[in-house]
């Protein structure tokens, strides 16, 4: 018996410490909330499921950024260089190889792979408001480029028509099959990062994030953690852009590498809590209900005048609560279910002490 | 062959000497430690010899290897690793996963033997330092006096074979500086090597053998605990009178 009791005792240590090692909340509410999202085709009308299809979407977008920047602080405004560069990479692909989308999607997540390494190994030399600035300037020396080189990437138009991933479809169908490719994709990414995040690459991501110096005298390689954690940011940012191109918009122009999305993941993120799985993920769906449903149907608002109501949403929650609203949910669960366990504990501790007390 | 052999190390910073033509050994299974007013270079001097500060002039050689201006994670993966004065958990981390980031580094990872996970070792090098009650809180929430020790089991997870304890008892109370020799006792009694700087006098000459004296960058006395006491020109440092 003493023996299942330390088993019991170091399974709980273990659960315990997977939950706490990132202030991830239990799986059971990714579950949930998967459940949850894979019956809404069902009850939603179909402009709320196409919201939802794209918020999935740049839900992998918002969390490629966090694995950057919430988990190894290293801070990146100009993450649409990835995302623009996984759509125009697929784009450019069937422009002249003519390859399936299939195909083409992940080849250009490697290619993405491939310019966060170039780009990584001198930038990430720079640190704090330096990298910030020359991250900046990527994606807008791409945007040049398209212009510049209009023949190759088609200037303003863009390339189009790009094909989907499948044919053959009524519209209600297509509409139907998107969300769940959009889901299905989503939820295999956040598994992926949640893996990454909660192994030992993942702690020494956040070491860094903590303190550099002590880093490096823990014996590890601060530069090749820091690239690649810029390389597999990069590649989900990739799949986004290329998944976004291929299934929604049938097309790649310039708003692919616009500022507008490399400022988006860090207002989602924010909302939803840097550093978390769950943040980014809310936090986009709380933004594109926003933009897309409320401030069109309920309060209708110019886009320009929108992101000044982001912006304070952005500053009320870094004031009020900076660990952003996902953590705040799960902080609230979380205090519900504690106290109980407190007074167990206490109840055993008491007990303890009266038999000692009786054995004396 | 010394363990450590440091020649002719120096450094400035502008006009200012902080380490001057600095050189000492040290041997295999000795504890030696080195003292000094504020700003006699102690500091600067580890910061030197584990690669975060280049040295204009000298040598570092350990192991009869040329470490000179190598990148610390690579010295520290050669078993030279160092403790900080000012303590620099990793405040997001809990207790452990501090733990398990040498243990990631290539030779943290080489130590695990097959049969222990990486957070099993973790956890036995926690106890080793009396903070196993403390695994799953997050390392902000720790006192000053435990984040020394997670300094300190951090450092040993690496299982040095030169640890550099930057002032260990900095800011610990009477209880936690016994505790914390008889720490590094029974690491030297397990046969570690070790360089120790220190300000509190009393608790580092229980420990030594060996003293090494630092004023304004140079070394103006060696010898054993009972001679560095006796010493007229330490006294002066020390105590301000004229040497």
């Amino acid at each position: 018996m003493p023996f299942n009791n330390a088993l019991k005792y170091i399974k709980r240590l273990y659960t315990e410490f997977m939950v706490r090692i990132y202030d991830n909340p239990p799986k059971i509410f990714g579950f949930l909330g998967f459940i949850i999202l894979s019956t809404l085709p069902f009850m939603m009308e179909t402009s709320v499921l196409r919201i939802f299809t794209t918020a999935n979407i740049l839900a992998i977008y918002a969390l490629s950024w966090d694995l950057l920047v919430g988990r190894t602080g290293q801070i990146s405004l100009g993450h649409a260089l990835f995302y623009g560069a996984g759509a125009y990479g697929s784009a450019l692909l069937y422009k002249y190889l003519q390859w399936p989308a299939w195909l083409t999607v992940p080849i250009s997540i490697i290619l993405c792979a491939m310019i966060a390494i170039v780009i990584g190994i001198p930038a990430l030399r720079v640190k704090g408001p330096y990298l910030a600035l020359l991250t900046f300037s990527f994606p807008l020396a791409f945007e040049g480029f398209t212009h510049y080189y209009s023949d190759i990437f088609g200037g303003d138009t863009g390339i189009r028509p790009i094909p989907k991933f499948y044919s053959g479809l009524g519209y209600s169908q297509v509409l139907i099959a998107n969300y769940y490719f959009a889901l299905i994709l989503m939820a295999i990414s956040a598994i992926i990062i949640y893996k990454i995040a909660t192994s030992t690459t993942g702690i020494t991501f956040i070491s860094i994030l903590d303190d550099e110096l002590a880093s490096k005298a823990c014996g590890i390689n601060v530069t090749k953690y820091k690239l690649m954690s810029f390389m597999l940011s990069g590649m989900f940012g990739g799949l986004a852009g290329a998944v976004y191109a291929h299934l929604i918009e049938g097309r790649v122009d310039p708003h692919f590498i616009s500022t507008t999305l490399s400022i988006f993941p860090i207002i989602v993120t924010v909302i939803g809590g840097l550093g978390s799985l769950y943040g980014p993920i809310i936090g986009t769906y709380i933004y594109n209900l926003l933009d897309q449903y409320v401030f069109i149907s309920i309060i209708p608002l110019d886009p320009s005048v929108r992101i000044v109501v982001y912006v304070a949403i952005v500053v009320f929650l870094i004031i009020k609560w900076p660990r952003g609203i996902a953590r705040v949910i799960v902080e609230k669960l979380e205090d519900l279910q504690e106290p109980r366990e407190i007074e167990e504990i206490l109840k055993g501790k008491k007990e303890k002490l009266v038999k000692t007390h009786a054995s004396a | 062959m010394p363990l450590l052999e440091v020649e002719n190390l120096t450094k400035r910073f502008g006009g200012l000497i902080a380490v001057n033509n600095v050189s000492f050994n040290v041997d295999e299974g000795e504890i030696l430690g080195i003292i000094g007013p504020n700003g006699a270079g102690k500091t600067t001097l580890f910061n030197l010899i584990t690669g975060y500060i280049k040295p204009d002039f000298g040598k570092v050689i350990f192991k009869g290897e040329d470490i000179t201006g190598q990148p610390p994670n690579k010295i520290a993966n050669k078993g030279l690793v160092r403790t900080f004065q000012i303590v620099r958990p990793f405040r997001h981390l809990p207790t452990i996963a501090n733990v398990l980031v040498p243990l990631n580094s290539p030779r943290g990872r080489k130590r695990i033997e097959w049969v222990k996970t990486p957070e099993r070792k973790a956890m036995d090098m926690l106890e080793d330092v009396g903070l196993s009650d403390l695994m799953l809180e997050p390392a902000e929430n720790l006192s000053h006096g435990d984040l020394k020790r997670l300094e300190m089991a951090r450092a040993m997870a690496l299982e040095p074979e030169l640890l550099l304890l930057d002032e260990p008892f900095g800011g610990l109370n009477p209880v936690e500086t016994e505790y914390m020799i008889k720490t590094i006792q029974r690491l030297h009694l397990d046969g570690h090597t070790m360089v120790i700087v220190e300000h509190k006098l009393h608790a580092l000459m229980k420990l030594v053998k060996r003293v090494i004296v630092m004023h304004y960058g140079e070394i103006i006395a060696e010898g054993t605990p009972e001679e560095i006491a006796k010493n007229k020109k330490v006294i002066g440092v020390y105590l301000g009178r004229a040497i």
